[in-house]
């Protein structure tokens, strides 16, 4: 063959690869589809999975993995049911005084990690308030229910739980593999952190399964794995308070393999003589924060922002300003009474302008 | 007569060259032309969409409905238990308006037009989520 036959067809074979490689790279990109799958079944409130797969089948099939993980932890978590054949934290605490339960190593973990939370926040976020956040709930399911004779819990009877609100006497058997609650009185409430704990183990199973891009919303905790297909970031708008207002959200920002929570006052509450009382309680005073209307944290770990989101709702913006730029990969933002909105130092790094 | 005969093979030669050479340019410019046509012709086509936005209605995540957001309607929607959501499509966007759930969070909550914005009734388990929107600016909402 001479030199400008052989160059032709190279050309020719050149381009054809070319043509190829495009049209394989179109059926690549075509074949990803991105597919949500929304349930109510798990932490008493909607969850949303969004992901990328080649089919609904596929997409179903993992989905279906991520819920049984999602639920199995559920039912550990729960303060409130009883399931059959499974001790959870309702068990550890019907066992207040009375003996040591029997646990799974996620509920181990749960408290090892809650009682690090506790220590890191200085006491602020204490999973052993249950006695005081017991009360609370009743009279705020109470007062929501009968609005006429919604009346506030005597604070008497929420100094008198607060003498059983110690962390430090869960009595916890990394051994014997149990937990033992050592007075009737006492009782565990991770309401503030089994959720996005729970959310982050799932997340690291989908990765686990082969997973690369999905965004979990659990009740509006927002967990990513990874990115999304075309490389691009997970968009995340943070919730106007005001939900009657056009505008949905009042900040977005761009997270990858990371987490937003949320904490605010305007879903959770009830109202007693005019005033909003919401569902987070401030250990120091007892008594539902009121420093801000929202606080979203992003971090790394979804159960650590979720206790954070928490413990910072129940800080003095000050305070909670030092203590959120004294700790490494966490941000918060703060929207305060008067709707103006306060940033840690780092947050512009995820913030869309 | 050989070296001529040489001669005239290698003019032969040259030509037919140069004619494989244009005809080459012209299969090239014919191939790039085509894949061009094609690449434009698939964009086009992906990015068209054929379906006109509307709200869709679930409960407890089964499909009760779909109400396509250019068209006015009230509807009430009752659960087995009693209990109800009343949906409105107006103006193109749409709003729960009334509800007998305690909290009142969805009928409080502001009307939906976009792409993936939706309203829920946790104690109803109801879901209006708007499909085929305009694109929403984000992948989820932190509340």
């Amino acid at each position: 063959m001479d030199r400008g036959k052989r160059i032709g067809v190279a050309g020719i074979v050149f381009l054809i690869l070319l043509i190829l490689a495009v049209a394989f790279q179109q059926k690549q990109e075509k074949k990803l589809t991105s597919y949500t799958a929304t349930f109510f079944e798990i932490f008493d409130t909607r969850t949303d999975i969004m992901g990328y797969s080649a089919s609904q089948e596929e997409f179903t099939e993992q989905v279906s993995l991520l819920k049984d993980e999602l639920e199995r932890y559920h039912r550990l978590y729960d303060i409130y049911n009883d399931y059959e054949g499974i001790n959870n934290i309702k068990t550890i605490n019907d066992n207040a005084g009375i003996a040591p339960v029997e646990v799974s190593r996620e509920i181990i973990d749960l408290l090892l990690f809650s009682k690090e939370m506790y220590h890191k926040t200085n006491g602020q976020f204490n999973i052993a308030m249950g006695s005081v956040l017991r009360i609370w709930h009743d009279y705020r399911e109470e007062g929501s229910n009968n609005p006429q004779e919604a009346v506030l819990p005597p604070m008497e009877d929420l100094q008198a739980a607060f003498a059983y609100c110690d962390i430090e006497q869960i009595v916890i058997d990394e051994e014997a593999m149990t937990v033992y609650l050592p007075d009737e009185h006492m009782s565990i409430d991770v309401g503030s952190v089994g959720k996005g704990y729970a959310v982050q183990r799932v997340a690291d199973y989908a990765k686990e399964i082969g997973m690369e891009s999905v965004l979990f919303s659990v009740g509006g905790n927002i967990c990513a794995v990874g990115k999304k297909p075309s490389g691009m970031e997970w968009r995340v708008g943070i919730q106007n308070p005001d939900v009657t207002s056009e505008e949905a959200h009042v900040k977005r920002v761009d997270i990858s393999d990371g987490c937003v929570v949320t904490s605010g006052d305007y879903y959770r509450y009830y109202v007693v003589d005019g005033v909003k009382y919401c569902h987070i309680i401030d250990g120091d005073t007892l008594m539902p924060a009121d420093y801000f209307v929202s606080v979203s944290i992003v971090a790394q770990d979804s159960g650590m922002a979720d206790a954070l989101s928490t413990s910072v709702f129940n800080m003095p913006f000050e305070e909670g300003l030092a203590f959120v730029n004294g700790l490494e990969n966490v941000e918060a933002m703060w929207i305060l009474s008067d709707g103006s909105i306060e940033y840690s130092d780092g947050f512009s790094k995820y913030a869309v302008e | 007569m050989h070296l001529h005969s040489a001669g005239y093979q290698n003019r032969k030669e040259q030509q037919m060259e140069q004619k494989m050479k244009k005809n080459d340019i012209i299969l090239i410019g014919v191939i790039l032309v085509l894949a061009l046509l094609a690449y434009v012709g698939m964009t086009l086509f992906q990015g068209t969409n054929t379906h006109y936005a509307e709200a869709v209605v679930l409960i407890d995540g089964v499909e009760y409905g779909c109400f396509p957001l250019d068209t006015d309607v009230v509807e009430r929607i009752e659960l087995p238990d009693g209990s109800y959501n009343v949906l409105e499509i107006k103006d193109g966007k749409a709003d729960v308006t009334e509800a007998s759930c305690p909290d009142g969070i969805c009928v409080n909550h502001r009307a939906v037009s976009r792409q993936k914005q939706s309203i829920t009734c946790l104690p109803n388990k109801l879901v209006v989520e708007i499909r085929n929107g305009e694109a929403s600016d984000v992948d989820a909402i932190t509340n």
